[in-house]
This record gives C-alpha cells, sequence and structure tokens, in this order.
C-alpha cells in the first residue's frame, strides 16, 4: 500500500507541471498575440573605427578570417603568414573556410549570435548592405581617410567592396560611408579552346554562340558552352545577370527601387531568351548543377569548347595534374585561351571578388591589429606581393605591375574588365533576392519553367521582398 | 535492535532521491527542448529577425495565417507529400519483403541482416555525396551501366521528375534497412507452434503469410513506418547535398523552405511560426496513428 501511495504522491508534482507548462504557453501565447513585444534593443548602426591605429598588442595574437573554401583562401593565409609576419613577428593569420554554399550563413549566423571567431568578415560586395545595416561591422570611412591613399584605385574597386549605400555603376560616392577595403578583385573570363576555335576569341556575344554551336557540332563529345547554371550560391543569376547585361537590360531601378518592369522589360526577356534557348543547348546533359568545380573539370578534360568562369578559380587550370590537355603548363596554353567577356548592346561583365570587413564583435586588440593588416595589405608593395603570390590586387599600380600582369595568362583579362564591371544589388534583401533569382533561372535552364514565366517571376518575387518592409507578419515566405 | 527510521522522513528521503536523479534530466529537457520550443512559439508572433536585433514586434497570428494561405508553402507542403508517401511506401515494401526472406533463412541470418544495416549507420551527408557522384549525369556510374545497355543518359538531378525520383531512392537505399530491421523483429517474434498448426491443416504459404505472419507483424511495421514517416516529413540533408531543391524549387520540402526563411532572410519570427505548425503537424497525425493502433491491438 505503501509503495502505491508514494507513486501517488510523485504523480502530482507531474500533474502540476503540466498544468503549469499549459499555463505559461496560453499565457505567453496570449500576451504576444495581443500585446507589443518587448523591445531587446535599438536599431543597430555599424559601430565606427577609429581614424588612427590605436596601440598595437605584443602579445602572441592570431588573427582569424572567414571566407570559403577555394585556392585564394589557402593562397591569402601563406602569403599573410609569410609577409605580415616580417613586420609583426606575435601575429598569426588563419583563414578559416567553409563550403560556398554555407558561406553566407556561416558569418551571419554569428554575427546574429553577436559573437564571432572571425576578426575579418571577407564578404562579398552585396552582403555589405546586410552587415551594415545590422551592425555587424566596423564604419572604417574615417581609418580609410587616415591611412588608405584612396586616389591610387579604380573608383569602383574601392566603393564595391566598402561602400554603402551602394555606388552607382562605374564611381563611387565620395561621402558615403566606407565599410572594407578590397581583399580580392575578379570577373568572368572566356575560356576557349584555341585549337578548336582558333587564336582569336569571338568579339560579340552572338558571334561567341554561333562559333559554340560550330565546335560542338565539328566535336563530338565536346559541348560548345560550359558556364555556371547550379540554383546555390549565386551561380545561375550571375549567369543570367551577365547575359542580361551584355543585351542592354538591367536589374532594377536603384533610386525608385523598382524591379518589376525593369528586369523584365523587353532586353531582359531577350537575354533570357538567348540564355535559355540559344546557350543551354550548347551545353553538356545534365550540367544544369554546374558551378565553378565543374565548369574548370569540363575544360580540364577537354569537354567543352568556350567556357565562363570567375579568374580567381582559373588557377587549376594550368595544372598538368588536373587537366588532359597537356603534361605541361605550355602545352594547356597552347590549347587554352583567355580573354575578356563578348560584348554585344554592351560590354558590362560581373563584378566578382570580395573585401575585407572588420567585425564588431571581435575583441577590441584583434580589431587594432586587423586594422593594421589592412593598412599593410592596401601598400603598394604588398599589393604587387599579392599578385604575384596568386592573388588579384586592387590598387591600379598593382594591376598594371608586371608582378600582376605576368603572374597568369588571365589577369590582363582582369585588367581589361575593371571599367566594365557592374554588380548585382547590394541591400540588405540581397540572400533572398539572389535566391529568387537563382531558382528561378535554375528552373528555365533545366526546363522546370518556360523562360519568360521565370523571368517574370523573378521580378514580381524580387520586388515583393524590396516591397515588404511594411507588412506585418510572413516576412521570408 | 536498532527501530525503523520514521516513515514520514524515510518518505522525504525517497522523493530527494527520486528528484535528484530526474532532475538533471529534467534540466537537460528544459534547457535544450522546453525553453526553445516555448521561445520559438513566442517569437512565432512576432516580426523579430535574428540579425537585425531590433525590437520583436507582434504582428498577431500574421505569420501563421501568411504561411498557411502561402502558395509557396503549399507547393512545398506537395513535394514533401509525395516524398514522404513515395519513400515510406516503398521502404515499407522492401524492408517488409528483405525482412521476410531473411527470417526464412536458417543459415548466415546474422550476416547477411548487418550488411543490410551498412547504409542507416552512414551519415546522410556522405550518402548524398556519393549518390551525387554516382547519379552525375556525364560521369556517374549509374548512367555509365545504362549507356553500356544501350540506354541514353539520364539527367537524375537536374530534371523536375527524376530529381524527386532520385531523392525517394536515396532515402530507400538508406533507410529500408530500419524498416527491415523492425519487421525481422515482429517475424522473428511469431510463434512457430502457429505455423506448425498451420502446416498440420496442410496450410497454404500465402495463406499462413496473410492470417498468421502479416497480422501479428503489422502493429510492429506500422510504429517503424509512424518513425520513418516522421523523419522523412523533416527531411533536409537529403535535399540539401543531392539537388539543393532544385531544379527550381521543384524538390524544395518543408524543412528546406523552413531553413530559408530562418538562414536567408533571417526572418526568425516566420520561420519560428513555420516550425511550430511543422510540429503540430507532426503532433496530430502521430496521435491520429496512434488512436488506430491502438485500435488495431484491442481488434
Amino acid at each position: 500500500m505503501r509503495y502505491q501511495q508514494r507513486i501517488g504522491r510523485l504523480s502530482v508534482p507531474g500533474r502540476k507541471v503540466q498544468l503549469a507548462t499549459a499555463a505559461m504557453l496560453l499565457v505567453a501565447t496570449t500576451m504576444v498575440a495581443c500585446g507589443d513585444g518587448q523591445d531587446d534593443g535599438g536599431q543597430a548602426s555599424a559601430p565606427k573605427a577609429p581614424a588612427t591605429i590605436p596601440e598595437l598588442t605584443n602579445d602572441p595574437l592570431t588573427l582569424s578570417f572567414i571566407w570559403f573554401d577555394w585556392p585564394p583562401a589557402q593562397a591569402l593565409e601563406a602569403f599573410a603568414n609569410a609577409e605580415y609576419k616580417k613586420e609583426r613577428p606575435n601575429a598569426t593569420i588563419k583563414v578559416n573556410t567553409v563550403p560556398n554554399a554555407n558561406w553566407h550563413d556561416a558569418m551571419f549566423t554569428q554575427f546574429a549570435a553577436r559573437k564571432t571567431d572571425f576578426d575579418i568578415a571577407i564578404l562579398d560586395s552585396q552582403h555589405i548592405g546586410e552587415a551594415v545595416t545590422n551592425g555587424n561591422i566596423l564604419d572604417i570611412t574615417d581609418f580609410v581617410k587616415s591611412n588608405i591613399d584612396v586616389a591610387a584605385y579604380n573608383p569602383y574597386l574601392l566603393a564595391a567592396y566598402g561602400q554603402f549605400p551602394q555606388a552607382e555603376t562605374g564611381k563611387r560616392d565620395e561621402n558615403a560611408s566606407l565599410y572594407g577595403l578590397p581583399l580580392l578583385g575578379d570577373t568572368w573570363t572566356m575560356i576557349y579552346r584555341k585549337d578548336l576555335i582558333g587564336d582569336q576569341p569571338p568579339q560579340t556575344w552572338d558571334e561567341m554562340i554561333s562559333v559554340a554551336e560550330k565546335c560542338q557540332a565539328d566535336h563530338p563529345g565536346v559541348s560548345g558552352l560550359a558556364f555556371h547554371q547550379a540554383n546555390g550560391s549565386d551561380a545561375a543569376a550571375v549567369t543570367y545577370n551577365t547575359v542580361n547585361g551584355v543585351y542592354g537590360g538591367n536589374l532594377w531601378d536603384p533610386k525608385t527601387r523598382k524591379i518589376e518592369g525593369v528586369l523584365n522589360d523587353a532586353a531582359g526577356q531577350e537575354a533570357m531568351d538567348v540564355l535559355v534557348n540559344r546557350m543551354k543547348p550548347l551545353t553538356a546533359t545534365g550540367s544544369g548543377n554546374w558551378f565553378i568545380d565543374e565548369v574548370n573539370a569540363a575544360v580540364a578534360q577537354g569537354k567543352a569548347c568556350i567556357a565562363f568562369n570567375w579568374i580567381a578559380a582559373s588557377g587549376g587550370l594550368l595544372d598538368p595534374k588536373q587537366s588532359t590537355l597537356g603534361s605541361t603548363r605550355e602545352q594547356i596554353l597552347d590549347k587554352l585561351g583567355f580573354a575578356t567577356l563578348p560584348s554585344q548592346k554592351t560590354n558590362l561583365v560581373p563584378l566578382g571578388g570580395m573585401g575585407m570587413h572588420v567585425s564588431a564583435y571581435s575583441p577590441e586588440a584583434n580589431q587594432v591589429e586587423a586594422l593594421n593588416f589592412m593598412k599593410w595589405f592596401q601598400r603598394a608593395d604588398i599589393q604587387k606581393k599579392w599578385a604575384a603570390a596568386g592573388g588579384v590586387p586592387s590598387r591600379t599600380d598593382a594591376l598594371q605591375s608586371p608582378e600582376f600582369l605576368n603572374a597568369g595568362p588571365f589577369n590582363q583579362v582582369y585588367a581589361d574588365s575593371v571599367p566594365r564591371m557592374r554588380d548585382m544589388w547590394n541591400v540588405p534583401e540581397y540572400a533572398r533576392l539572389v535566391d529568387i533569382e537563382n531558382t528561378n533561372v535554375n528552373a528555365a535552364l533545366n526546363g522546370a519553367k518556360a523562360p519568360k514565366d521565370a523571368l517574370d517571376d523573378i521580378a514580381k518575387e524580387q520586388q515583393a521582398v524590396l516591397d515588404s518592409s511594411s507588412r506585418r507578419g510572413g516576412g521570408g515566405l | 535492535m536498532t527501530p525503523p527510521a520514521p516513515g514520514r522522513s524515510r518518505r522525504l528521503s525517497d522523493r530527494w532521491l527520486a528528484v535528484a536523479f530526474i532532475s538533471p534530466a529534467l534540466l537537460l529537457l528544459l534547457a535544450m527542448s522546453v525553453f526553445p520550443l516555448l521561445w520559438a512559439l513566442y517569437l512565432s508572433f512576432t516580426d523579430y529577425s535574428a540579425t537585425r536585433g531590433g525590437p520583436a514586434r507582434s504582428v498577431g497570428f500574421g505569420n501563421y495565417t501568411a504561411i498557411l494561405t502561402s502558395a509557396q508553402v503549399h507547393q512545398r507542403a506537395l513535394t514533401t507529400l509525395v516524398y514522404v508517401v513515395g519513400a515510406v511506401t516503398l521502404q515499407t515494401v522492401l524492408g517488409f519483403g528483405i525482412a521476410y526472406l531473411i527470417s526464412r533463412r536458417t543459415h548466415g541470418r546474422g550476416v547477411l541482416t548487418t550488411l543490410f544495416l551498412v547504409p542507416m549507420m552512414l551519415s546522410p551527408v556522405v550518402v548524398g555525396l556519393f549518390w551525387r557522384f554516382m547519379l552525375d549525369a556525364q560521369f556517374g556510374v549509374i548512367n555509365s551501366m545504362l549507356g553500356s545497355l544501350g540506354l541514353g543518359p539520364v539527367e537524375w538531378l537536374t530534371r523536375q521528375r527524376t530529381a524527386l525520383i532520385s531523392l525517394i531512392v536515396v532515402d530507400t537505399w538508406q533507410w529500408t534497412p530500419f524498416i527491415m530491421l523492425i519487421a525481422l523483429a515482429g517475424l522473428t517474434a511469431v510463434p512457430k507452434y502457429l505455423y506448425e498448426a498451420a502446416s498440420i491443416d496442410r496450410a497454404s504459404e500465402w495463406f499462413r503469410f496473410r492470417t498468421i505472419t502479416l497480422p501479428l507483424v503489422w502493429p510492429l511495421l506500422l510504429i517503424a513506418v509512424l518513425f520513418r514517416a516522421i523523419e522523412a516529413f523533416r527531411l533536409f540533408d537529403l535535399v540539401y547535398i543531392l539537388t539543393n531543391g532544385g531544379p527550381g524549387v521543384s524538390t524544395e520540402t518543408l524543412s528546406f523552405h523552413v531553413y530559408k526563411v530562418a538562414f536567408l532572410g533571417f526572418n526568425t519570427g516566420t520561420a519560428s511560426a513555420y516550425g511550430i505548425l511543422m510540429v503540430l503537424v507532426v503532433i496530430v497525425l502521430t496521435q491520429l496513428y496512434l488512436r488506430y493502433l491502438n485500435k488495431l491491438k484491442e481488434g
């Protein structure tokens, strides 16, 4: 009997706990559903970095970066540890990498936690708006004024990797704030098979398609084109944006924040038609999920006549161990040519690359070291050394230096492309805008949506995202 | 002789002991499960964003109505439903079939069972990656085999229909062993004398299966189906690795969509409501299922 009684007693608090939990749930639900929520802090804004670099620590210090996993990340770590240590022996550089698809999440989930395990975030140019609006990175406007020779750069490069609000294409607003400095410049290069289509690269987009068509017909087993089509990262979106630019289209009107009617105007429709109906048929079967690595693999295996890829990711194409095109770098270069993108109605090319941005949540000593590193990195002699180490600098003198131009066959392509660059939208809603574009372009490329429907859906959905700030509930769907 | 301890203090001591034993697990449960759930419930009524960090303004049931009326969500729900029904049905048929065949063997049953269990022990990310290579249209082993049979290449992961089928096939490859294991336990537990009696009555193989094996294993099998259905409903990893939701959004499941809402736009309030609704769906369906199971047992 005692046993039963004991069980009975013990079961009472269980019921109480159940009741209390249910009551808590009910109260919480009712309070939140009916009343105003609690403010957990004011609207964030980017904290300011000092104009002059405070005293640096002499204690051992690890300066951590976050980037995605690709050759430039390894090159940066090796270069910085070899060169920066000469001036700051107590500092060790660590470049933490994540898969490309997790890059945005890896940085912004840490920003959301208001605690980062990195001191310098290597942000895509389009991430700046989100980070600035949320107060995640330092405002370095005063620091740049006091420490960086801004006249040494193409103004648009300085703006693209640091300015917010976004600059007009090709310009920099000198009154706007800066939140980062260039780390790695980049754009697309056209990679073509000299042994299959001749030494001269096609000059117009239409000519490029014709040449690819003929090459594919003449060489069974080799596809005419290879380009990014995947629905992850910004793969398919950059491809469409590139064709859109070349055919005279616009992604949006930044002044009125209008996308619908701008993106899907006649030029935009023509670009989508060219991409889906003229370019896609020249690609390999099943290439609808290709990104950087897959395009490089197709080129290295001799399976594509013409390909498009980011310059910073093209170095491996010259490695005989990874290529079937030759047993030496010279043999490979006999077959592969690198050129700027063909033009059509305009000569625009996509702006790639990333800048360095100091985490607002990094310890003060590390923030100071980060600023010192950025100042050091932008020195003319260091930019040339970075170029020689395989990096793509942003200072004009480094871009025109023999160290850079002789370091790779595609570096001249980058130098020639700088005045032609156009970026996407640098707004806090970037991650959603690019996902909408990626998934719809990918759907059109893989036959899941008609090209016109896909473009109209992109315009409509992206416009809804830009207009959704006043909506109550359901944001993000 | 020492008198026994007074009853009251002993009861207290027992209670304290019970509390001491239970409290670590209870605290862990409260911290890791109950509190996040309550917090998510609170956030689900706000427009809170984890990155923006501003005030969490109440939006009432705005997030819930937006989710329930969203065409985007309906599309993902349909994809998830097709996936769950396809994958779980296939796994149940195959899993039970394999278990039935294994149960009839007298030699090598242990080795066979262990071999069949290997896929289940692998990480879904690893499974996703090697299937991604195997299903590659250009250099994948599946298309290579089809080619040797004179068949053309199939775009397994980049076409609308084949992509979802591929997901179902890969999930089936990995999780059929789970159903098999449960079914095997059920089959082993069927009393032998029932079969012996049926043999004496010269009952056919099919009759024995239909009237002895299936009815006795069925309740256990349904529990396995329940576990698998809940798991399949929450599918994220295989989609992320194999198709990333593509082509377009045609293989985006509800969980994958929640991930995008939560981490692409950091719409934490909406994502919380989305998650709560998914939990509710699982709870309601599980309750209905368990009632059916109880009725079955009573019957």
